[in-house]
């Protein structure tokens, strides 16, 4: 029994709906993926309930830094140790099973461990004081300590911690999935569809964990500098160079940004792969390849450089030159995603369908990804910020498109769990999970956008007059959402041996 | 109706709406026939899938291209080249520090035309202006350290209270981050 194993075995709760089957000889692409995943969930059920809490926060009145506190951690949990993990759980599997690859090593247990007690860290900060949302916001985790909102011990917990995360995400995964692709040994009995890297399902995937690495080493960079300066290794006049806000703003969006770019090219290619497995007339092929990655080519290549948009409303200091480039760039993002849509509706108009939960799932989480991407691509044009950026608009996009990632991510491991466990899911607890998923996350996607249209703040303590009734919304919708999650876990609970 | 589309939330949430209704309508009719009434594969000749591609593509490469050439005008950079041609344009300072600000003139007459110019010597700020009936008008993102403050030319038309608001969360007390601008009638 492997350390992986072992642990989902002593996991109370959630390790029974991840125990591995080992007879299947697949443990090498099975267990820690498992762990990785299983563990996701755990992060998924706190800040689920973190969710769902902050408008109950603002409807008691109750002390505003509890809602500061609540959406610094749901960001962060929903974000990393879930929306993250959860990618990285399943793309391990899957990579491992279609190369013939082990998913385990040092690398693997070095993500597992930076990503979870980075997240623990951070989480210890936070309760202790540390608010800074999961985008940091610097330089106000070091104002907060000048001005007494926290102390300089906390704000080194938190930043420990997500160094700890950076890393994970920006050296272990991609590092990983690299050696994988190119360096390790093949082994054929690990094989359970065989795919190449000219295949979408795999391109997709080397692509994200290329900009993971080279676009966060130099986010890394200022971190690991400022860490150092935090702990007294060096003085701070010595890196002035990393923590001048403007460098840190950039670098870090540089980043952020595309990590979000990352997981929706790693999951589309997902879908690329997947689809095909479905299809009614069992040819088990896209309508073509060659669109589905020129489709990923346009994404990565556009995305790169839209995160100008993170910063039109600085202008004179964001020449407009670049602001003009990044709402360019962000709109040929959608470009690349009309792409997606047709290589997806003409694959099943050609070849039809089976409407099995794992599909329709990922056919969900796919309408909410464009639905989204169209409202991004909205903020992102450089007049309409002006009105929009700030708002719930913005974060609701953050959410919305972690909430459809996300939910193509649960179709697919839906497809990939009896292979991993044993075990078959449950059908129509499976497409009930799809139905109130998509109303819960299309609920709350409409709810910030109309209140962004309505000029409601982000990370707003003190709602007023009709903000109440937009955050009565989040709440529904957020409960909707909640409940779907509940009928998700019930279904990997309840699952039966494939043999019964 | 441009007014409309990109000057305000509510604009925005009708492009976004113009965008994702024939989308969801397509999608789901299509996901839908194909799943449950016939998964039958579709006979359609090989050339109408490239003629549907190419009409999509272009349709939306077009769409894109028309929305945001249409909205040039209201692009602060552009409004803001424009204003320079003004003479008579009012300069207010704008210091932002946790959690207050410091404006050198709050009150105006309508048809004034303002450029403020902020910056912030703390943390990130914003400086968010609301008109009177809830709308956002701009924001402006204030980040500490800046060469170039942030600027920004506004033409107040609409007589009023204007709150103004951090946009950019800031600490413990963000919420409570806000000032007031007066808009007089003219004359």
């Amino acid at each position: 029994m492997s350390t992986a194993t072992a642990i989902i075995d002593r996991t109370p709760f959630f390790g029974r709906m991840f125990n591995v089957d080992e007879s299947t000889g697949l443990s090498d692409i099975n267990a820690w993926p498992a762990l990785i995943i299983m563990t996701s969930f755990v992060w998924l059920a706190i800040a689920a309930l973190l969710g769902v809490l902050m408008p109950v926060i603002q409807f008691f009145d109750l002390n505003t830094s509890y809602f500061y506190t609540d959406i610094t951690l749901h960001g962060a949990a929903m974000a990393f140790p879930f929306g993250f993990q959860l990618m990285v759980g399943i793309s391990l599997h899957r990579s491992g099973g279609c190369m013939g690859r082990k998913a385990t090593g040092p690398l693997v247990a070095l993500f597992y461990i930076c990503m979870n007690v980075g997240a623990l860290l951070l989480t210890l900060a936070v309760l202790n004081g540390l608010k800074i949302t999961y985008t940091i916001m610097y330089p106000l985790p070091i104002t907060g300590v000048e001005t007494g909102q926290w102390s300089m011990g906390t704000l080194i917990l938190g930043f420990t911690g997500i160094a700890m995360v950076l890393a994970s995400m920006i050296f272990f995964y991609p590092i990983k999935v690299i050696r994988m692709m190119f360096y390790e040994q093949k082994h054929e009995d690990l094989v359970l569809s065989e795919r190449t890297i000219k295949d979408p399902g795999m391109l997709g995937m080397v692509m994200s964990v290329l900009i993971l690495l080279v676009l966060g080493t130099p986010l890394m960079i200022c971190v690991l500098a400022l860490l150092m300066s935090l702990y007294g290794i060096v003085p701070p006049e010595a890196v002035t160079w990393a923590s001048e806000p403007v460098v840190f703003q950039f670098v870090f969006y540089i980043f952020a940004h595309n990590l979000m770019e990352a997981m929706a090219i790693m999951v589309i290619s997902a879908v690329y792969a997947t689809l095909p497995l479905y299809l009614a007339d069992g040819t088990r092929k896209l309508y073509s390849d060659k669109l589905a990655n020129l489709a990923l080519w346009i994404l990565l290549v556009t995305s790169v450089t839209s995160f100008f948009h993170h910063f039109y409303t600085m202008f004179p200091a964001l020449p407009s030159a670049l602001g003009y480039h990044g709402n360019i760039m962000s709109w040929g993002t959608g470009v690349g995603a009309a792409f997606s849509i047709f290589t997806v509706l003409a694959t099943i108009w050609k070849h039809g369908i089976k409407p099995e939960p794992g599909l329709i799932i990922i056919l969900a989480g796919f309408i909410l990804y464009i639905l989204d991407g169209v409202g991004a691509m909205t903020a992102a044009n450089l007049a309409i910020s002006y009105q929009i950026h700030g708002t719930v608009w913005v974060g609701g996009h953050a959410m919305a498109v972690l909430m459809a990632m996300s939910m193509m991510w649960m179709g697919v491991l839906y497809h990939h769990y009896p292979v991993i466990t044993g075990r078959k899911l449950n059908r129509e607890l499976g497409l009930r999970f799809a139905k109130y998923y998509f109303i819960g996350a299309a609920g709350l996607f409409y709810s910030f956008m109309a209140g962004g249209a309505l000029g409601m703040p982000r990370r707003f303590a003190e709602w007023e007059g009709s903000w109440n009734v937009v955050g009565f919304s989040f709440f529904v919708f957020g409960v909707i959402l909640t409940y779907s999650f509940y009928l998700y876990i019930s279904n990997m609970i309840q699952s039966k041996e494939i043999s019964a | 109706m441009t007014d409309f589309l990109f000057s305000s939330g509510w604009g925005a949430f009708t492009i976004m709406l113009f965008f994702q209704i024939p989308f969801l309508i397509v999608f789901i009719r299509i996901v839908y026939k194909k799943a449950f009434v016939n998964a039958e594969p579709s006979g359609t000749h090989p050339k109408k899938y490239s003629r549907l591609e190419a009409a999509w593509i272009a349709t939306t490469i077009v769409l894109f291209i028309l929305i945001n050439v249409i909205s040039i005008n209201y692009m602060p950079p552009i409004s803001t080249a424009k204003a320079a041609l003004i003479e008579d344009i009012r300069e207010v300072d704008v210091t932002a520090q946790s959690w207050s600000y410091d404006i050198s003139e709050r009150t105006y007459e309508s048809g004034t035309t303002v450029r403020f110019v902020a910056k912030s010597i703390d943390t990130v700020h914003g400086f968010a202006v609301y008109h009177p009936d809830g709308r956002v008008l701009f924001t402006m993102m204030l980040v500490p350290g800046l060469e170039e403050p942030t600027s920004l030319t506004y033409t107040f038309t609409d007589p009023g209270k204007y709150t103004v608001r951090c946009s950019e969360y800031c600490g413990m007390i963000h919420h409570a981050m806000r000032d007031q601008l007066t808009v007089t009638p003219k004359g």
